[in-house]
């Protein structure tokens, strides 16, 4: 077992050289058995993919290894996070040294030569390397082509395709990172947080919390996938990071469109909370202008009245528990301000008088 | 073809793929070989134009990005496949530097290629056939229409290609291994940037998506099958809504986006990620009175289906074929070459083709059952009632049937609407499996058939001879009745029933007046006497045989249908009767004097045996002899293989029992 353990190591720090400089050095052999090296990582997931004891061991290694190049630096991609990705691996590395302008001339067309040999029917069943490209290739022009005819977006978040996509993935990562290391996912997230475009971020992750909770799989699909799917633990790593992180809750909260808004808190209690202490603590930035008749803020990047108006709304169309905690909470903040009930004195008693006709 | 065949040949006009079944029969009689490339010369001048033709398609093309293009692009995919299969047996022959001096161009049209997504997607396998009329525009070049350059086995025309591995290979052909100037690497470098952009770069314009699950550490080939996946299942799903609820959801497909969606599935029918799509545009049906999908989309679908590239439900290929009768036709055809190329006499193959092409299945859509009945019918005029094309329709009706059965215990449709011409309780005898009758009671349904029959050939005056062939044509898919008329005739003691021996005469001659019918059971009913005397003797000889079935005048002035129904007897006889066995070997050699008898005796015991099986007939011994001689005779046959298909088509050589089969429809 302990070869194979450090053979797989060893490729794994191979698969993390193939994107840098370093593959300047590398001559036709070495190429070679690079390749040789995933074709049999390859054949240990086929051969191990349903021995659980095997697939554990490996996957631990894994991780492991995983953690201490988290360590190395941000932003290194993991390449082998889990025993599935073993059955990729030769597409991965392949992909790699073809995007590598470092490697050399010699070099590069050997691995032309490994990867495409041309026509000719080879007498195994099992799919090619040159197949798998191919249809890699296939996958991508099948994207472009919907993507240019035919495919519009779909105007529910949760279920356009990009989003979800973006979902799954973060979702399998955030269950990896999990195993990995305990602290992980949140220190996981502050990363991303940081790199991403944040906007495209706060979108994915109000559709991941907007999943249905799923039902169990059964155990031998969870073989077959390897990657056992619990979407319901990443959603609650993700409220758990947001309520820690109070200012990326504030952006979440303020960019987010105000219907995705109330749908999310809807189904998650402890965001709900947050929120609507957000929404009274931006509605007590604003001020009754007489001159004008209506609620403005103090300065630009408040909330305006409108904003404010509307989120509450959407809140109230959402469900009637959360109507009711919208409802009492404004409530008493109206009885705070002393209960009036003319329009211009309290914003709490003239959000409630425009909830009132307006819903 | 016969004058009379040619009147006859009312080939409606949505048959126009029957002439061309026809040809194709013709045609694999030949020997198909594609000439040896004689003048490499002049190949070379062939692809110089074409390739002129193709770089200014290409241009004109450009990233297929107007509704035009896109069409022109999609219609032109396999003839384009073609040429990159030619261009890169050219490349690899080549050095780069010579490509290069013939080429110049080579890089922009290379170039062009890479940025066209259709070209990219497709896949198709090209067959030696299509090849030959690769030619974009035969007109452009008169003397050129034969292919340049020769393949040998497991050449690349033979297999599944994608276009785009095809291009690659153009590409790989052109990079140096070791460049030698800066030009050189210059190259080097242009070809590994195109090679990187077919096969990983994210070029549709969502860049955050793309630096999203980059951050995530995956790559292009980890998440391009999960949002393919995605993109199909929510067009799916919208499909369905639009389908189901029509004018009031919100997310209406105007008809124009369904049309270009069925356009992009041409080049991506056979990717499985691709199925649930084009399993709901099929299923799919607008609020538009006109056909929304594109009909190449159709025939790629089609083809793919045929090739078994793809599997969809067969409720999706019954929506195939009934909004596009083409590719109907073009799966009957191919069911039908297939069962022409296929081994002879073996009806369990039969059968299991005849399933596996759906068409049984899809059938039972009565609009379905009469294209296929109608080629059926035209298929056994053109070969003047071959007996292989007589079987395939007796199985073809019993899979119908037995799919009919399974699909609806009380029929959706009428009897009259797959039938329309027949009478019902002629139909409605018809149908009746024997199986569900005890064997002693089948004299009786047989009689009752019979009279039926009679009535209509005989009864009329006007139109008489086409109702005969009608009442014949319907009476001959249901073959269980009628193969096991001799059988009854054999087995009863009692004088052979007028009807029966009728019927017996009736389904092996149809065209025959009443008058040469009348005579040929009279020389039947003599026989057939003397079998019966037979049938119980303990001790036979071959001569007694002959015996029995010689001619009471003169030698052969029997006619040849009298003959052959003499040998059906005999051989029933050799079967069933105790001393036959011993004896039927010495018959058989006697009796098998031509090919055409031996393949008549192959044919009637393959017949016989699966007849018994599905009908569960207990006959051990019968069995046993059956299957030995049928095994002696194979093998005997298959030292002097006989081209099949010449055999099911040259039948103008000698006479065969139904060689005038379509005169008496005139």
């Amino acid at each position: 077992m302990e070869p194979l353990l450090q053979h797989l190591e060893r490729f794994s720090e191979v698969l993390a050289v193939s994107r840098t400089t370093h593959v300047s050095t590398w001559d036709p052999a070495t190429v070679r058995r690079a390749l040789q090296w995933a074709r049999y990582l390859r054949h240990i997931h086929r051969r191990f993919g349903r021995h659980g004891r095997i697939r554990a061991a490996l996957e631990r290694r894994l991780h492991n290894q995983w953690r201490q190049e988290g360590r190395s630096g941000p932003g290194t991609a993991p390449g082998l996070t889990n025993f599935q990705s073993l059955g990729r691996c030769d597409i991965l590395l392949a992909v790699r040294l073809l995007d590598n302008r470092a490697l050399g001339h010699a070099a590069y067309h050997h691995l032309l030569q490994q990867l495409f040999p041309g026509p000719g029917v080879p007498d195994t069943d099992e799919e090619t390397l040159q197949d798998c490209l191919s249809r890699l290739a296939r996958r991508r022009s099948a994207v472009h082509m919907l993507h240019l005819c035919g495919y519009r977006e779909n105007p529910v978040v949760q279920e356009e395709s990009l989003v979800k996509t973006q979902v799954e993935l973060l979702l399998e990562r955030l269950q990896e990172v999990g195993k990995a290391e305990a602290e992980g996912p949140s220190k996981f997230l502050s990363r991303l947080w940081e790199r991403l475009p944040q906007n495209n971020f706060l979108k994915v992750i109000a559709a991941a919390l907007l999943l249905p909770p799923s039902s169990p799989r059964p155990q031998e699909e969870e073989l077959e996938l390897g990657v056992p799917q619990t979407p319901g633990e990443g959603r609650q790593e993700l409220v758990r990071w947001l309520l820690g992180k109070s200012d990326i809750m504030v952006v979440f909260c303020r960019n987010l469109p105000a219907r995705l808004l109330a749908s999310v808190v809807g189904r998650h209690p402890a965001l709900s909370r947050v929120y609507l202490g957000l929404l009274t603590d931006w509605g007590r930035h604003l001020h009754y202008d007489l001159q004008k008749g209506s609620w403005v803020g103090a300065e630009s990047q408040d909330l305006s009245w409108e904003e404010l108006y509307n989120r509450f709304q959407s809140l109230c169309q959402a469900s009637p528990p959360l109507k009711n905690e919208v409802l009492t909470t404004l409530e008493s903040y109206k009885a705070q301000d002393g209960d009036f009930e003319v329009p211009g004195l309290s914003i709490w008693t003239d959000l409630l008088l425009a909830l009132g006709s307006g819903t | 073809m016969p004058t009379v065949l040619k009147q006859l040949w009312r080939g409606p006009p949505d048959l126009m793929y029957a002439h061309s079944f026809l040809q194709c029969m013709q045609a694999s009689v030949k020997v198909l070989h594609l000439l040896p490339s004689s003048a490499m010369a002049q190949d070379l001048v062939d692809l110089s134009s074409e390739y002129q033709f193709w770089l200014r398609k290409l241009s004109i093309w450009d990233q297929a990005s107007t509704l035009e293009t896109q069409q022109d692009t999609c219609v032109h995919l396999p003839q384009f496949q073609a040429f990159l299969s030619q261009m890169y047996e050219a490349l690899k022959e080549m050095d780069s530097n010579t490509v290069i001096e013939r080429f110049p161009t080579i890089g922009q049209l290379l170039a062009k290629i890479c940025w066209n997504p259709f070209i990219l997607a497709y896949e198709r396998k090209l067959t030696t056939q299509e090849l030959s009329i690769s030619d974009p525009e035969p007109t452009r070049r008169k003397n050129h229409t034969k292919l340049s350059f020769t393949h040998g086995p497991g050449c690349l025309f033979c297999e599944f290609n994608e276009s785009q591995k095809i291009l690659i290979w153009c590409l790989c052909c052109l990079i140096k291994k070791e460049p030698l100037n800066s030009g050189e690497s210059k190259l080097n470098s242009w070809i590994r940037s195109l090679l990187s952009h077919i096969l990983s770069a994210f070029r549709f314009d969502v860049k955050e998506v793309g630096l999203f699950c980059q951050g995530l550490g995956y790559a292009p080939a980890d998440y391009y099958p999960g949002l393919l996946k995605n993109m199909v299942s929510s067009l799916v799903s919208e499909l369905r809504e639009n389908h189901l609820n029509g004018f009031n959801t919100q997310r209406r497909m105007a008809p124009e986006r369904v049309t270009s969606l069925s356009r992009v599935c041409v080049a991506l029918v056979t990717l499985p990620d691709f199925e649930p799509l084009v399993e709901a545009l099929l299923t799919y049906h607008g609020h538009e009175p006109q056909e929304v999908l594109w009909p190449g989309f159709f025939e790629a679908v089609n083809e793919a289906i045929l090739l078994k590239k793809i599997s969809l439900p067969t409720l999706a290929v019954v929506c195939l074929w009934l909004r596009h009768l083409p590719s109907l036709e073009k799966a009957t055809l191919h069911l039908f070459e297939k069962l022409i190329s296929s081994e002879r006499n073996c009806l369990q193959r039969i059968e299991c083709f005849i399933k596996d092409s759906l068409l049984p299945q899809a059938a039972c859509h009565p609009a379905i059952f009469r294209i296929v009945d109608k080629m059926f019918r035209c298929a056994l005029l053109e070969t003047d009632g071959a007996p292989e094309v007589l079987v395939a329709l007796q199985v073809f009706t019993q899979c119908f049937v037995e799919a009919l059965e399974k699909e609806n215990k009380q029929l959706k449709f009428a009897l009259k609407t797959y039938f329309p011409y027949a009478s019902t309780s002629l139909v409605m005898a018809l149908l009746q499996n024997p199986k569900d009758i005890p064997q002693g009671l089948w004299h009786q349904p047989l009689k009752h058939i019979s009279e039926m029959l009679r009535e209509t050939v005989e009864g009329q005056t006007t139109r008489s001879h086409r109702g005969g062939f009608e009442s014949w044509f319907l009476f001959i898919h249901f073959g269980g009745w009628a193969d096991i008329v001799a059988e009854q005739l054999l087995m009863s003691e009692a004088e052979p029933p007028e009807a029966l021996l009728w019927l017996l005469a009736f389904s092996s001659s149809p065209h025959d007046g009443s008058q040469q019918r009348a005579q040929t059971m009279v020389e039947v009913k003599v026989v057939l006497g003397r079998l019966v005397k037979l049938f119980r003797s303990p001790t036979l000889s071959g001569q007694d045989l002959q015996a029995a079935a010689s001619e009471s005048r003169e030698a052969d002035s029997r006619p040849l249908v009298c003959q052959q129904l003499i040998r059906l007897l005999l051989l029933s006889f050799l079967l069933w009767a105790p001393g036959g066995h011993s004896i039927a070997r010495e018959v058989i050699t006697f009796m098998a004097q031509t090919e055409d008898i031996t393949h008549e005796i192959i044919g009637f015991l393959d017949q016989t045996l699966y007849r018994w099986d599905q009908l569960c007939i207990e006959a051990p011994r019968p069995r046993k002899v059956a299957r030995d001689l049928l095994t002696e005779l194979l093998a005997q046959v298959k030292h002097s293989p006989v081209d099949h298909v010449a055999a099911v088509q040259g039948r103008s050589g000698s006479p065969r029992p139904r060689d005038e089969c379509h005169e008496f429809v005139q």
